[in-house]
């Protein structure tokens, strides 16, 4: 099988968020960026596909700025992909999630592709808008929010489940498809010390970005703020359980207003 | 000129969903002045769904009585909805971001040529088109985006718009047949859908409130505490990491950077410490409530209200105190 993942790199989930000096957007000064969470699910996923379908290749994809974006490429050679291609943004702020995806499409739509993974949604802009974009521009169907994907062989089909508001779901699919993964079966594994040091000499293709054309609807960050900082809860003054639990009804009801 | 704005709702059991109707009311808010709002449902037996988008102020309705849209993927019915924007003239779609709203707004606006934004937490119309607030990194800042060009979709984070109230208006259903949508999307099927177990309450991702509870809970048999206590709010049960991965709880129910995201309007946090991989994932709930024995574990820095104590003492209280207010 053919599979394509989806990486992107984003702020390490620990990283003091800053805003930048226009007030639009996280500043990436001095922020270490790594392989979004659901997309180390996703490529887990991938390379749990290869090993069990002899002859088959991941290639991983990216879109965006030098360093991070090449960076990212080669941590997901070190963890096994196969192959890597980058389609280099320019610095600045990034295009917004459907532009993304059209710049990712344009590259996958040359190569093989039985199967293309994304994360559920990326870490930073949590949009979750990539796979779907992905789906139509390639002609085939998508599916988000999947966990436990498998190829069951006889049938040629995909088999996974979905996470809902209502519970798990089970579905099966045909190839070519999208697919936004939420979880794979396996906790992501890391990458070994030599596969680490091979992938820096891995060639990785460049792809130029074509970007849109200027009027095309789209979404522009405008402000980027961070909340003010938290104060600390206030603490409920108390003698017995009892009376804690009546006075923090009685705020959740007349103050928060949150009490069903 | 206020536009036209298509609302396109999500039934389960025949029913409206809940997060359909915040749309349908922040539609409706959308196209005051001279603006229309029209519904859309595509699927079988959406009847009753129809009605109730009425009973809230949304008298047309577009309707696709397809069955083969209940197991098909989102983006079917957003090739579908994509067609019912294009015939009706709308300028604005708004729909529900639930799992179903999320796959189904990328697809819709690629395939309608229009402006995007998910997890919207507000959302304001002029004559120039919509600006949304959302919030992002796990909510741990908020962006402002504007969505420039003739046409935009907008999915709206469940529980951040009020419930509409009724103005039921008359019903007039537009039953139209499916465009001609490639076969390819009705591929995946969904087969069957295991529940989370019937009675369990409400699921973590769309409930009002969530209590979680974490290893301050000490072993397994104890999580019945949250389970009591959430039973008595209607509330939704999640669990720290320690916790899921202790086995006492399936990882489905994990809160934080490796499991769900939440945003309720009150989230109760029970013997967590507050590690920053759990509070990514519920930072942007609408109040926070901890409970734990250590009056500086860093949850309390996140919380607008703390209870420093025991939960073995302070959970059966509360929860005698929640049953005994709501008289159950
Ligand atoms: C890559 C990565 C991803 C992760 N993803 C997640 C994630 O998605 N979600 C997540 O939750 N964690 C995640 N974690 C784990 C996270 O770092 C913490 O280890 C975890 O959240 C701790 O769970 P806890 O708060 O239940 O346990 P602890 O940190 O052990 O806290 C237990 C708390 O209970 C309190 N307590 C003890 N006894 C009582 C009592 N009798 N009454 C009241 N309070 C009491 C203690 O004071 C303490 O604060 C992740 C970690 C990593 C490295
Ligand atoms: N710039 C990018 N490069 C590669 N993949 C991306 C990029 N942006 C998003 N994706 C993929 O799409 C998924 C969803 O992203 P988003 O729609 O931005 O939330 C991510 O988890 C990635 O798999």
């Amino acid at each position: 099988m053919e599979i394509v993942v989806c990486v992107k790199p984003v702020p390490e989930s620990e990283t003091r968020l800053r805003v930048s000096a226009d007030g639009t957007s996280l500043d990436p000064e001095a922020v270490k960026f790594v392989l979004a969470g659901y997309d180390e699910s996703a490529v887990e996923q991938a390379l749990l596909l290869k090993e069990s379908l002899p002859g088959s290749k991941v290639h991983a994809v990216s879109f965006g700025p030098a360093p991070r974006t090449e960076e990212v490429l080669r941590a997901a050679i070190a963890l096994g992909c196969d192959q890597a291609t980058w389609v280099e943004a320019p610095p600045g702020p990034a295009p917004d999630p459907v532009a993304t995806g059209r710049a990712l499409a344009r590259p996958i739509f040359a190569m093989p592709h039985d199967l293309v993974l994304c994360g559920k949604q990326a870490g930073d802009d949590e949009a979750g808008l990539v796979a779907a974009v992905l789906g139509e521009l390639l002609g085939v169907p998508d599916v988000g929010f999947v966990v436990d994907l498998r190829f069951d062989v006889p049938s040629g089909r995909l088999r996974f489940r979905r996470a809902t508001e209502g519970g798990l779901e089970l579905w099966e699919a045909p190839t070519p498809c999208v697919i936004g993964l939420q979880q794979a079966w396996n906790d992501p594994r890391t990458a070994k010390l030599p596969a680490i040091l091979k992938s820096r000499r891995v060639a990785i293709a460049k792809v130029p970005y074509a970007p849109e054309d200027s009027s095309a609807p789209r979404s522009v960050a405008e402000k980027f703020e961070l909340p003010p900082p938290r104060t600390g809860a206030a603490m409920i003054e108390y003698k017995t359980p009892a009376e804690a639990a009546a006075k923090l009804v009685r705020v959740l009801r007349e103050e928060a207003k949150v009490f069903p | 000129m206020t536009p036209t704005v298509l609302v396109v709702g999500e039934s389960s059991g025949g029913r409206l969903a809940g997060a359909s109707l915040e749309a349908a009311g922040t539609a409706r808010r959308l196209a005051a002045g001279d603006g229309e709002v029209v519904g859309f449902l595509a699927g079988a037996g959406t009847g009753a769904a129809a009605a109730e988008f009425a009973r809230y102020g949304v008298g047309r309705v577009r309707v696709v009585d397809d069955a083969r849209f209940d197991a098909a993927p989102a983006a079917a019915t957003a090739h579908a909805a994509a067609a019912a924007a294009d015939a009706v003239g709308a300028k604005w779609v708004v729909l529900a971001g639930t799992t179903f709203g999320r796959d189904l707004l990328g697809r819709l606006a690629t395939r309608w040529n229009a402006a995007a934004a998910s997890g919207v937490t507000e959302v304001a119309g002029d004559a120039e088109g919509l600006t949304v607030r959302r919030p992002v990194f796990g909510g741990r800042a908020t962006e402002t985006r504007r969505l420039v060009g003739d046409r935009a979709a907008v999915a709206l984070r469940p529980h951040a718009f009020p419930s509409p109230a009724e103005v039921p208006v008359a019903l007039a259903i537009e039953a139209v047949g499916a465009p001609d949508i490639p076969a390819a999307l009705f591929g995946p099927k969904r087969t069957a859908v295991e529940t989370a177990g019937a009675g369990s309450g409400p699921g973590l991702a769309d409930a009002a409130i969530v209590v979680s509870g974490g290893r301050g809970l000490r072993a397994p048999e104890n999580f019945r505490l949250i389970d009591e206590l959430a039973a008595s709010l209607g509330a939704a049960v999640g669990a720290s990491r320690a916790v899921t991965d202790a086995g006492w709880r399936p990882a489905s129910l994990q809160v934080g950077q490796t499991g769900r995201a939440v945003s309720p309007q009150l989230y109760i946090a029970v013997g967590i410490s507050g590690a920053i991989q759990h509070l990514v994932g519920m930072v942007s709930s609408r109040v926070i409530v901890a409970i734990n024995s250590d009056a500086s574990a860093p949850i309390f820095k996140v919380a607008d209200y703390g209870i420093a104590g025991d939960l073995f003492e302070i959970v059966p209280a509360l929860t005698a105190e929640v049953r005994r207010v709501r008289g159950i």
